[in-house]
C-alpha cells in the first residue's frame, strides 16, 4: 500500500477543510451575529492586537520592560470585550432617537476650523467658523450671529491673549495684533 | 500650625481678586449646571487653560468654585423641568418636579439650596480632618501599595460607573493604552510615538477629557437635534428663606444625608449622580410614615439627594489629594490642574503644600456660603437661564473646546488629539461605552506601571511581593470583589 502524491495533496486539504470547518463552528457558536452586533468591541480586539504586535518589539529591559505594561493592558482589552462580543451586550443606545449626519456635519467644521487655525490664526478662524456653526444651529437672526462671531471672539482674545496672557496662534498674518491694546494694565 | 496655615488661607482668600475667581466661578458653575447637557466636568475641563497662568491657589478656588456651583445649580432644572442639569441631580427629580407639579418649585429649590449647602459643609469639614490623618498613613505606602491604590481605582470605576462592568473595564483599560504613550519612564524608550516630538512627553491627557467631555457631548447633542428639548420656564420663584417648618423637617435628613455623601464621594469612581441615589434610598428606607409620601412631592427627598450628591464634592477630594487616586471624573481633571503647576497630589503634598491645600479646603468652605446666599437671592433668576437656547451655546462651547485644547502647550496639535478624543468619546457613548473610566484610566496608569515595574525592581521580579505587604494584598483583593461581585450578581440574575 503506498500512498500516491495526490492522495497526500488531498490528505492535507481535507485536513484544511477540517481545520476551516472547525473554526466556521466556533464562529457560529460565537455566531457572527453577536460580531456584528459589537463592531466596536470587535475595532478595540484588532486594535489591541495590533498594539502588542507593536509592543512586542520594543526592547526587553531588566525585568519588566517598555512592553510589558502595554501588552498587559491589550490583553486586559481583549479579553474584556471578548466577553462583549461573546455575550452580544452591545447595545446600541437611543438609536432610533439619533441622526449622525448632524454630528458628521460639526466634526467637519471642527476639522476645517482647526486647519485653518494656523493659517488665519485664532481670531479670523473663529470669526469664520462661528457663523457657520451659528447658522448650522439654525439661528437665523443676522445681528445675532454677527455679534457672537465678532464680538465672542474679540473678548476671548482680551481674556486669554491680554489678561490670563495664553498664547494663541497668531496666523501667518497676525491681523489680532491690530486689535487695541487694553486701556488698563492688568497686573497681579 | 493648622491655626497657622488657616490664617495664611485666609490672607490668600482676602485677595480681591481670589475672591472675584471664586464669585465668578460660582457664577459659571451656577449657570452650566442650570441648562441640561452642560456638566461639571464637561465646564471644567474647557475652562482649564484659563487657570494655567495663575497661582494654583487661585486656579483651585476658580475650578472648585464652579463644581460646585453646577453641582448646586443640576438641582433646578431637575425640579423645574424634570431634566437634571447635571447627571448628579438625577436623584433630585424623584421629589423635586412632583412639588414644581403642585406649584411648590420654589419652595423645592429653597429646601435644596439649604440642603445642598449642608452636605457641601460637612463634607469640606471631612475632608479637612480626614485627609490629614488618611495622608499621614499613605506616607508609609511603597510601590506595591501605590500599584494596589491604582489597580483598586480602576477596577472599582469600572464596576460603579455604567451598565455593563466589560465596557467600563474596557473604557478604563483603552486610557491606560493611550497613557502609555511617550518616553517610558524606566529606560527612556520612545513607546507608539511615531517619530512625532509632540508625542514623547505623551498625550496631554487634559485634550483627551476636553474632547471627551465637551465635543463628545456637543456632536451628541446635534446629533439629538441642537433645538430639541428647549423647555420653557415660566413659574415665578418667589421668597427668598424657606419657612422654620420646612427648616425642621428637612435638617436631621441633610446632616445624615451630608455625612452618608462625604463617605460615598471619597470611594474612587462614586461621584454625586451615585451618592445622590444612595442617599435618596437610604432617607426613603429610615423615614417611612412621611405626608407626602417620597415621589410624591417630599421635601426631604430633595434635601436627601441634593446633600448627598453636594456632599460627594468634597469627599472626591479626599482619596484625590491625599492618594492622587481621583474621587470622580471632576477631580480627575483637577488633578490635571495641579500638575500642570508642578504640584503633586498625594501624600507627599500635606508636607509640601500646606498652604495651598488649607486655602482649599477654607476656600471650598467659602464657595459653599456664597452658593448659599446666591441661592438664596437669586433662584428666580437661575430658574430662567434654562430657558436660554442651547443653540446659542454650544457653538461657544465648541470654541472654547478648541482654544482650551491648542492652549494646553500654545501647539495646534493637541486640538487634534482633542477632536480624536472627541469623536472616539461619542461612538463610544453611542455604545454604551462609560467615559469616566477612560479619564481615570489616563490619571491612574503610569502610577500603576510605574509603581508595578518599581515593586518588582525591588522583589527581584517576583510578583509575591504584592501578597508579602499585607496592606497591598488587602486593597487588590478588594479591587478583585470589586470586578467579580458585579460578574457574580449579573450570572446569578441569569440563571
Amino acid at each position: 500500500m503506498f500512498i500516491t502524491y495526490d492522495c497526500l495533496v488531498s490528505y492535507h486539504e481535507a485536513e484544511e477543510i477540517m481545520v476551516i470547518q472547525k473554526v466556521g463552528a466556533v464562529l457560529d457558536r460565537i455566531g457572527l451575529e453577536s460580531v456584528r452586533s459589537s463592531p466596536l468591541s470587535v475595532f478595540f480586539i484588532l486594535f489591541s492586537a495590533v498594539v502588542i504586535f507593536f509592543a512586542s518589539q520594543f526592547p526587553s529591559g531588566d525585568g519588566v520592560g517598555p512592553s510589558f505594561f502595554p501588552i498587559a493592558v491589550s490583553l486586559g482589552i481583549i479579553f474584556f470585550a471578548g466577553i462583549d462580543v461573546l455575550t452580544g451586550s452591545e447595545t446600541e443606545l437611543e438609536i432610533s432617537e439619533f441622526d449622525f449626519r448632524p454630528a458628521a456635519v460639526v466634526t467637519a467644521f471642527l476639522v476645517g476650523y482647526v486647519l485653518l487655525m494656523p493659517l488665519l490664526g485664532f481670531l479670523v478662524s473663529t470669526m469664520l467658523f462661528m457663523p457657520v456653526v451659528l447658522y448650522y444651529s439654525d439661528i437665523r437672526s443676522k445681528l445675532l450671529v454677527a455679534a457672537l462671531s465678532i464680538g465672542f471672539p474679540v473678548a476671548l482674545f482680551y481674556i486669554f491673549g491680554r489678561i490670563f496672557l495664553v498664547r494663541l496662534p497668531e496666523g501667518v498674518i497676525p491681523v489680532s495684533r491690530l486689535l487695541p491694546q487694553l486701556p488698563l494694565v492688568v497686573t497681579f | 500650625m493648622v491655626v497657622e496655615y488657616i490664617s495664611q488661607a485666609l490672607v490668600n482668600l482676602a485677595d480681591p481678586f481670589v475672591l472675584l475667581l471664586m464669585v465668578g466661578g460660582i457664577f459659571l458653575g451656577i449657570l452650566m449646571g442650570s441648562i441640561p447637557g452642560m456638566t461639571a466636568t464637561m465646564t471644567i475641563a474647557v475652562l482649564l487653560s484659563f487657570t494655567f497662568t495663575m497661582e494654583p491657589s487661585q486656579g483651585m478656588i476658580l475650578l472648585l468654585g464652579i463644581y460646585g456651583g453646577a453641582v448646586y445649580a443640576g438641582s433646578i432644572p431637575a425640579i423645574l423641568i424634570r431634566t437634571p442639569g447635571t447627571p448628579s441631580a438625577a436623584a433630585t427629580i424623584f421629589d423635586g418636579h412632583p412639588l414644581s407639579q403642585k406649584g411648590e418649585a420654589g419652595r423645592a429649590i429653597r429646601v435644596s439650596t439649604i440642603a445642598s449647602f449642608v452636605g457641601g459643609i460637612i463634607s469640606v469639614l471631612a475632608l479637612m480632618f480626614f485627609s490629614p490623618v488618611i495622608a499621614d498613613a499613605a506616607l508609609r505606602f511603597r510601590s506595591p501599595e501605590f500599584f494596589a491604590l491604582a489597580f483598586f481605582g480602576l477596577t472599582i470605576i469600572a464596576s460603579v460607573s455604567g451598565d455593563s462592568l466589560t465596557k467600563g473595564m474596557v473604557s478604563g483599560l483603552l486610557g491606560m493604552l493611550v497613557a502609555t504613550v511617550g518616553i517610558d519612564p524606566v529606560t527612556g524608550f520612545h513607546r507608539f510615538t511615531f517619530d512625532l516630538p509632540e508625542l514623547l512627553t505623551g498625550v496631554e491627557f487634559i485634550a483627551v477629557m476636553i474632547g471627551l467631555f465637551g465635543i463628545a457631548e456637543g456632536l451628541r447633542k446635534y446629533s439629538q437635534g441642537i433645538n430639541s428639548g428647549n423647555d420653557r420656564v415660566d413659574q415665578e420663584i418667589t421668597g427668598v428663606f424657606p419657612s422654620l417648618s420646612d427648616l425642621r423637617s428637612i435638617a436631621p435628613v441633610s446632616v445624615g444625608s451630608g455625612v452618608l455623601g462625604s463617605f460615598i464621594g471619597a470611594i474612587p469612581g462614586a461621584g454625586g449622580d451615585i451618592a445622590a441615589f444612595i442617599t435618596y434610598n437610604e432617607a426613603t428606607r429610615w423615614l417611612k410614615d412621611t405626608v407626602p409620601s417620597f415621589g410624591e412631592g417630599n421635601i426631604r427627598g430633595v434635601a436627601a439627594a441634593e446633600s448627598g450628591n453636594n456632599a460627594s464634592t468634597g469627599g472626591a477630594l479626599i482619596p484625590t489629594l491625599t492618594l492622587g487616586i481621583p474621587g470622580d471624573s471632576v477631580s480627575a481633571i483637577l488633578i490635571g490642574a495641579l500638575l500642570v503647576h508642578d504640584v503633586n497630589p498625594g501624600p507627599g503634598l500635606y508636607q509640601e503644600e500646606p498652604v495651598l491645600l488649607y486655602t482649599i479646603f477654607v476656600g471650598f468652605l467659602l464657595i459653599y456660603v456664597f452658593i448659599l446666599i446666591f441661592g438664596m437671592l437669586g433662584a428666580n433668576y437661575w430658574a430662567r437661564l434654562i430657558n436660554i437656547p442651547k443653540s446659542h451655546i454650544w457653538p461657544v462651547i465648541l470654541v472654547l473646546c478648541v482654544i482650551g485644547a491648542i492652549a494646553l502647550r500654545g501647539n495646534v496639535f493637541d486640538a487634534w488629539i482633542m477632536l480624536g478624543a472627541g469623536v472616539l468619546g461619542y461612538v463610544m457613548r453611542l455604545r454604551g461605552y462609560p467615559l469616566a473610566p477612560m479619564v481615570l484610566g489616563l490619571i491612574l496608569a503610569p502610577i500603576a506601571e510605574e509603581n508595578l515595574r518599581r515593586s518588582l525592581v525591588l522583589s527581584g521580579g517576583s510578583p509575591t511581593i504584592f501578597l508579602t505587604s499585607p496592606i497591598a494584598l488587602v486593597i487588590i483583593l478588594l479591587g478583585l470583589g470589586a470586578i467579580a461581585l458585579p460578574a457574580v450578581r449579573s450570572i446569578r440574575a441569569n440563571a
